[in-house]
């Protein structure tokens, strides 16, 4: 079953009828039962008339008036029939109505006061209910004898109402049944309609007719839309990185180039091709450098599980240690455990390494890294600093370390490429802020700050 | 100093390895892992310089291998992508430092010296013992700030001895460690080495800095500054 559509209505249909077949034969048995215990009570009642218009007659023997009060006892065939049976089984009296018919042996003669009701067939097969009583009659003082007065009555009447009950019963059900079947198709169909929806734009986004999905999503879809805009998104901004870097690059190192035909076609001589030629080689390296670690950043933010920073950061002055072995710094690590990093190792890697790299160049035998959590709006936001006691970088130097307002080609000596590099990863790609201060040990003091949504995603 | 090179670019091989034999390393080559790996398991390296991405085997794995066999020699990793990811698995894998492609011979030759001394428990450029001191990035020696004339051979032993200063090196360390493979490798060869060293630094027979111990090897007696 791989529609959603299909298992729901099978599901939902299933049940609804079971229900209703459950309804329906509860209500027919119900039915039944008070059908048949009223006719129990008319013939109760009537039974109790016959009681009341028996008497005995001049031989001390039971025996019943001519015309009784209900009519029905006295014409042929009218569906009321009774008897009267002595003790031995022996007919006493029958009801005119009897005329040509007998009723079934039934029930044997029991203990006085003794009432049996039981559905039974006439001896011309006609469907009737039997209530017999039992009575012990005083025929003389102290004298009493057994008589068992039997009442019966066709079950057309009986059988007729129960069938239309029946018909108008079932046909109830199955208009019900239908009508909620339908509706609830209706339903389905109508929740089910933002799935169509979301098929239909990522079908739009495909085709490149639209760019992301809209916003206006039931609750429940929310959090899958927001997350394949999310990922749209980065995929879109990894594409313009791409083309961006490309474009960086292939500008940059068009300047050196122009300075190398310049100088080749002036002629100049080697000493100074040389140089020249070292120095237009140095500078492309560089740039090639700096373009490619940016490429490689994946910004990977969204969908990323949340990364603990303490290990990360552990990895990067171990690493660091056996580096700078022989200069031996103390590399301190004060990371909580909980901090958490939503993005992609490598990214975190390279925005630590480089900072941290950087600090144990110019410290003098002490580097910190700090990390810590913290709230900005209703985004979360992770704050990365490095710091040294180094000799520091005086505040109007850092705009240029940053590389601010110079997209390529950052040439600053000492710092070289990581500072500009991490901070196109904290500004660009986790939408933070890098800034370059004095801190408590004297050196150097470097701030990342980088954002994420408040729910990680 | 015996040095592997595993590189898979022939012509960085190349000039990697005559650079280095010009210093007066003893140098190994391979241009491709499995070689590599089985060189640094058989030889007495003083060092590795690995390349990260080879064809058949990861310099990553290589370093992993060596260092579970329990093969001691530092290691220096060249890597083409300056990916800290990178550093960090090679580092972590138990390199001791790395160097980002392209690099200039100079920096490459001043990690390697570092690393060397840093494996003798040197951690200063000039090594000095008594009153003997070696720059071993201008390759120089003084005797109580006198610069003492020597050949190339010379400075090699003298250099290895003072690096491992107050240890005991058998003849066949020495030979294995200063000697290229095809060189002619008769012991001695060193014995007049020695003599030569000692007459070198030890002109009137007082400071006696390397001693004989007989059937097990030199040692270099005076005390690291």
């Amino acid at each position: 079953m791989r529609s959603l559509n299909g298992r729901l209505l099978i599901a939902a249909s299933v049940v609804l009828v079971a229900f209703l077949s459950l309804t329906g034969f509860t209500l027919d048995r119900a039915f039944r039962d008070s059908a048949s215990s009223a006719v129990r009570d008319r013939l109760q009642a009537q039974l109790y008339m016959l009681l009341g218009a028996a008497d005995l007659d001049a031989f001390n023997r039971l025996s019943l008036p001519q015309s009784l009060p209900e009519a029905r006892f006295s014409t042929p065939d009218s569906g009321l029939y009774a008897d009267v049976m002595d003790n031995q089984g022996n007919l006493v009296w029958r009801s005119p109505s009897l005329l040509g018919l007998a009723l079934p042996f039934f029930p044997a003669v029991r203990n006085p006061g003794d009432t049996q009701f039981a559905p039974l067939e006439s001896s011309n097969d006609t469907p009737l209910f039997v209530l017999a009583f039992t009575v012990s009659w005083e025929t003389a003082p102290n004298q009493y004898r057994l008589y068992t007065f039997r009442v019966a009555e066709t079950q057309w009447n009986f059988r007729d109402q129960l069938w239309s009950f029946r018909r108008s019963l079932w046909g109830w059900l199955l208009a019900s049944t239908g009508v909620l079947l339908a509706v609830q198709g209706a339903i389905l169909r109508w929740s089910l309609k933002p799935l169509r929806q979301v098929a239909a734009e990522v079908t739009d986004i495909e085709a490149g007719r639209r760019t992301e999905l809209s916003g206006s999503y039931p609750e429940e879809l929310q959090p899958l839309t927001v997350n394949l805009n999310a990922l749209l998104r980065h995929a879109h901004a990894h594409l313009d990185r791409y083309r961006n870097a490309l474009g960086d690059l292939a500008h940059s190192l068009k300047t050196p180039l122009a300075v190398l035909r310049g100088a080749l076609e002036n002629s100049a001589p080697d000493e100074e091709l040389r140089h020249t030629l070292s120095e237009q080689v140095e500078r492309m390296n560089r740039t090639v450098d700096y373009q490619l670690q940016r490429a490689a950043a994946s910004g990977r933010i969204a969908l990323s599980a949340p990364l603990p920073v303490a290990p990360v950061a552990r990895k990067i002055l171990d690493s660091l240690a056996k580096v700078y072995a022989s200069r031996a710094p103390q590399l301190q690590c004060e990371v909580t455990a909980s901090t958490v990093f939503y993005g992609d190792e490598g990214d975190l890697m390279e925005i630590l390494g480089n900072l941290a790299d950087n600090a144990c160049k110019w410290c003098h035998r002490q580097v910190v890294v700090r990390a810590h959590p913290a709230a900005h709006g209703d985004r979360m936001e992770l704050v990365v600093e490095v710091e040294d006691d180094g000799p520091g970088i005086p505040a109007e130097q850092a705009p240029l370390l940053l590389g601010r307002g110079q997209r390529a080609d950052p040439t600053v000596a000492g710092h070289g490429i990581g500072l500009a590099v991490v901070r196109d990863l904290v500004e660009e790609i986790y939408y933070g802020r890098l800034d370059i201060s004095r801190g408590a040990l004297g050196g150097a003091l470097v701030r990342a700050r980088l954002r994420f949504q408040a729910n990680g995603g | 100093m015996r040095i592997l090179i595993i590189e898979d670019e022939a012509p960085l091989l190349q000039r990697v390895s005559t650079q280095l034999r010009e210093q007066g390393y003893a140098v190994d080559t391979a241009a491709d892992g499995r070689t590599g790996l089985y060189l640094g398991q058989e030889y007495p390296l003083d060092a590795a310089v690995v390349d990260l991405g080879l064809p058949d085997l990861s310099g990553i794995e290589i370093i992993r291998r060596w260092r579970a066999a329990g093969r001691p020699f530092p290691i220096l990793i060249l890597t083409a992508r300056g990916r800290w990811q990178d550093k960090v698995e090679g580092l972590e894998a138990g390199a001791d430092d790395y160097l980002v492609k392209p690099f200039y011979l100079e920096e490459l030759l001043a990690r390697l010296r570092a690393l060397i001394r840093r494996t003798g428990g040197w951690s200063q450029a000039v090594l000095a013992c008594g009153p003997i001191a070696l720059d071993t990035g201008a390759q120089q020696v003084t005797l109580a700030g006198q610069p003492v004339e020597l050949t190339a051979y010379e400075y090699k032993l003298l250099e290895y001895l003072m690096l491992r200063a107050g240890t005991v090196i058998s003849k066949t360390e020495l030979t294995e460690h200063l000697y290229q493979e095809d060189e002619d490798r008769d012991s001695n060869v060193l014995e007049v080495l020695v003599g030569r060293l000692r007459r070198k630094l030890d002109p009137d027979r007082t400071l006696n800095p390397i001693e004989t111990l007989r059937g097990r090897g030199y040692r270099l007696r005076l005390e690291r500054a």
